[in-house]
C-alpha cells in the first residue's frame, strides 16, 4: 500500500460540504436512480395509490360539502317559521309576536312578508318553477322564530300553532326529528365514506409495501454490502423511504391535480347551482384539498416504505 | 522479491482485537457454535476450518454481529457486540472487513467506485476526491491499479477476490474475516489471495480466514482454529501445524 491514511483537519464548513454532497448523492440521488430504474415495478402501487387519493381528495372535499350542509341545517333546525294565515289580521300578528318576544327562550323574531317569501322561494333550486306555476303567490307571510336551544322549540311551535293567525293547513315549519334524521344520514355517509377510504388505503398500502419488498430483494447485494461495511441503518433505509415518499408524491400531484381540476370544471359547469349542492366549495378550497392530497401522498409512500422495512430488512 | 514486511507484534504484548468467551449460537435446538472460546490479537493471520457445517460461516457471522450469540460474549475492538442496539450495530461492522466467496462486487460500478462506495457509505466525512485516491492506493496495493476503471464483469475471478480484499481494508479496519474466500479460485490464485492476507496482517490487521484449502493451511504454517459440530475442537499456534505437529502435541 502506499503509505497509510492521515486523516488532516480540514475546516467544519468543508466537512459540512462533503457530508452533504455525500448524503444527496447517496441517499437522494440514489433513491431518485433506483426509483427511475424500478419505474416499472412501481407503476402499479403508482396507479394504486393515485386512485385511493383522488377518491380520497373526492370525497374529502363531499365530506366538507355534508358538513357546510350541517351546519346550515342546524341553524335552520333552531329557526321556527310560524306561517301566517292570508287573512291574518295586522293587530293579531302583533300580538302574536308580542307575546312570542317575551318568552325567555326565545333569542329574535324576524318577519316575511309573502313578497318575500316567493323571492327566497324562486332563489331555490327546483321551486323557480313551481312558484311561477301559478298567477298568484302560494307561499305565505311567516314569523321568523330563532329560539335559543333546539330543545325548547316544541314548547313553543305549540304555543305558536294554536294561536289564530297560524295557518289551519300548514301552521309552522316544525317537523320533530327532522334535524335528528339529517344527522343519521350524514353519519352514514360519514362512515361509508371512511370505510371505502380505508378500503382503498389498505389495498395502496399493500401494494406499496410489495413493491418496496421487490426493491429490497432486487438490491438485496448492495444493501447487505452497505450492512457489512457499517453503513449505519438510516443510509441503507433512507433510500427506500424516499422512494416511497417519490411514489407517493407523483401519485398525490396526480391525484390532486385531478380533483382540482374536476372540482374547477364542476364550479365553472354549475354556478349558482354548485353552491347549493356542494355549499362553501370554492376554487380554494379545491386548492387546500389537493395539497392536502399531496401530503398524504408523500405520508402514504413513505409510510408503507418505513413498514416495509421494518418487517423485510435485516439489521 | 517481495518487499520487507513490517516487524509483526508478538501475541504477548497486544490485547486481544476480537475476543469470544463460551460462545453460543443455536438455530432453534440446533447449536451451531457451541461454548467456542478465542482471542485474536493484531497482527495475526489465522485459519478456521473443518468440515462443511461446522459453524464456521456463523462463528464469522457472530464476529460481524450479524448474528447475536445465544449466550456467551463476543468483543470486537473493545466493543461488546453482544450486546450492542440494532441502532449501533454499524459501529461493530466497522471495525470489521468482511470478504466473502463470490466476491459481492456491486456489478454497474467500477473496481474502483466498488471500493469507494463501501468507503463513503461507511464513512459520509469522505469527500470524493478522498474516497478515490483511497480506493486507488487499496487496488494498487492488491495489484489492480491499473484495472481500476473496469467492470466486475471483466475481471477475472481472482481480480474480482482482489477487489473484494481492497474494498474491505481500504477503511483500514482492526479485523478481517474471509469466509471460503478461494473457495471459487485456481491453486495460483488462490496462494496470491492468500499472499495478501499475509500482507494485511503484517501491516498489523488480526486476520481469520475460513477454508477448506488444507494445503495452504498446512504450508503457510499459521494459527489454525478447528471447529468440528460447533465446537472448537483445536487451537494449533502458528508454527505447529504441519506435518509434524503431532510432535508438538506428543
Amino acid at each position: 500500500m502506499a503509505g497509510t491514511v492521515v486523516k488532516g483537519r480540514f475546516p467544519k464548513a468543508r466537512l459540512v460540504r462533503v457530508v452533504a454532497g455525500n448524503v444527496a448523492r447517496l441517499l437522494f440521488g440514489g433513491a431518485a436512480r433506483n426509483w427511475a430504474r424500478n419505474a416499472a415495478g412501481t407503476a402499479p402501487a403508482l396507479c394504486s395509490m393515485a386512485l385511493v387519493l383522488l377518491m380520497s381528495g373526492l370525497i374529502g372535499l363531499t365530506a366538507f360539502a355534508l358538513r357546510n350542509m350541517e351546519a346550515e341545517q342546524a341553524a335552520q333546525a333552531s329557526i321556527l317559521h310560524v306561517y301566517l294565515r292570508d287573512d291574518a289580521k295586522p293587530a293579531d300578528v302583533s300580538d302574536l309576536r308580542q307575546r312570542l318576544q317575551l318568552d325567555p327562550r326565545v333569542a329574535s323574531i324576524g318577519y316575511t312578508s309573502k313578497d318575500q317569501a316567493l323571492a327566497r322561494a324562486q332563489s331555490l333550486p327546483g321551486l323557480p318553477e313551481l312558484a311561477g306555476s301559478t298567477d298568484s303567490n302560494p307561499f305565505p307571510a311567516s314569523l321568523d322564530v330563532q329560539v335559543k336551544s333546539i330543545g325548547d322549540m316544541a314548547a313553543i311551535d305549540a304555543i305558536a300553532r294554536v294561536d289564530i293567525t297560524a295557518d289551519p293547513q300548514q301552521p309552522t315549519s316544525y317537523d320533530r326529528g327532522a334535524y335528528q334524521r339529517l344527522q343519521a344520514v350524514l353519519f352514514g355517509i360519514a362512515l361509508a365514506g371512511a370505510a371505502f377510504i380505508a378500503l382503498l388505503g389498505f389495498v395502496a398500502v399493500t401494494v406499496t409495501m410489495n413493491s418496496v419488498k421487490a426493491a429490497i430483494h432486487s438490491r438485496r447485494d448492495e444493501i447487505s454490502i452497505m450492512q457489512l461495511v457499517g453503513a449505519p441503518r438510516w443510509m441503507v433505509r433512507g433510500p427506500f423511504v424516499i422512494e416511497g415518499a417519490i411514489t407517493g408524491g407523483l401519485a398525490g400531484a396526480i391525484a390532486g391535480l385531478t380533483t382540482f381540476g374536476l372540482t374547477g370544471a364542476a364550479i365553472a359547469a354549475g354556478a349558482g347551482g354548485f353552491a347549493q349542492f356542494a355549499p362553501g366549495v370554492t376554487i380554494s378550497v379545491a386548492g387546500v384539498a389537493a395539497a392536502a392530497v399531496i401530503a398524504a401522498g408523500l405520508l402514504l409512500g413513505s409510510g408503507s416504505s418505513l413498514l416495509t422495512l421494518r418487517r423485510h430488512m435485516e439489521s | 522479491m517481495r518487499p520487507l514486511a513490517p516487524p509483526r507484534p508478538s501475541r504477548a504484548d497486544t490485547r486481544p482485537i476480537v475476543e469470544l468467551r463460551s460462545v453460543t449460537h443455536a438455530y432453534g435446538s440446533r447449536k451451531a457454535v457451541d461454548d467456542v472460546e478465542f482471542a485474536l490479537h493484531p497482527g495475526e493471520l489465522t485459519f478456521l476450518v473443518g468440515p462443511s457445517g461446522a459453524g464456521k460461516t456463523t462463528l464469522l457471522r457472530l464476529i460481524n454481529r450479524e448474528l447475536r450469540p445465544t449466550r456467551g460474549e463476543v468483543f470486537v475492538n473493545g466493543l461488546e457486540a453482544h450486546t450492542v442496539k440494532p441502532k449501533r450495530v454499524a459501529e461493530v461492522r466497522r471495525q470489521v472487513g468482511v470478504v466473502f466467496q463470490d466476491y459481492k462486487l456491486l456489478p454497474r460500478l467500477t473496481a474502483r467506485e466498488n471500493v469507494a462506495f463501501g468507503l463513503q457509505v461507511a464513512d459520509l466525512r469522505v469527500s470524493d476526491e478522498e474516497a478515490r485516491d483511497r480506493a486507488l492506493d487499496a487496488l494498487e496495493a492488491v495489484g489492480l491499479g491499473d484495472r481500476a476503471h473496469s467492470f466486475p464483469i471483466e475481471l477475472s475471478g481472482g481480480q474480482q477476490q482482489r477487489v473484494a480484499i481492497a474494498r474491505a481494508v481500504v477503511a483500514q479496519p482492526p479485523v478481517l474475516i474471509a469466509d471460503e474466500p478461494t473457495g471459487n479460485l485456481d491453486q495460483d490464485n488462490a496462494w496470491e489471495i492468500m499472499d495478501l492476507f499475509e500482507d494485511i496482517a503484517a501491516w498489523g490487521t488480526a486476520v481469520l480466514v475460513a477454508t477448506h484449502n488444507i494445503e495452504i493451511v498446512t504450508r503457510l504454517q499459521r494459527r489454525i482454529l478447528t471447529l468440528v459440530n460447533g465446537r472448537l475442537v483445536r487451537d494449533q499456534p502458528a508454527g505447529q501445524t504441519g506435518r509434524m505437529a503431532w510432535l508438538a502435541l506428543s
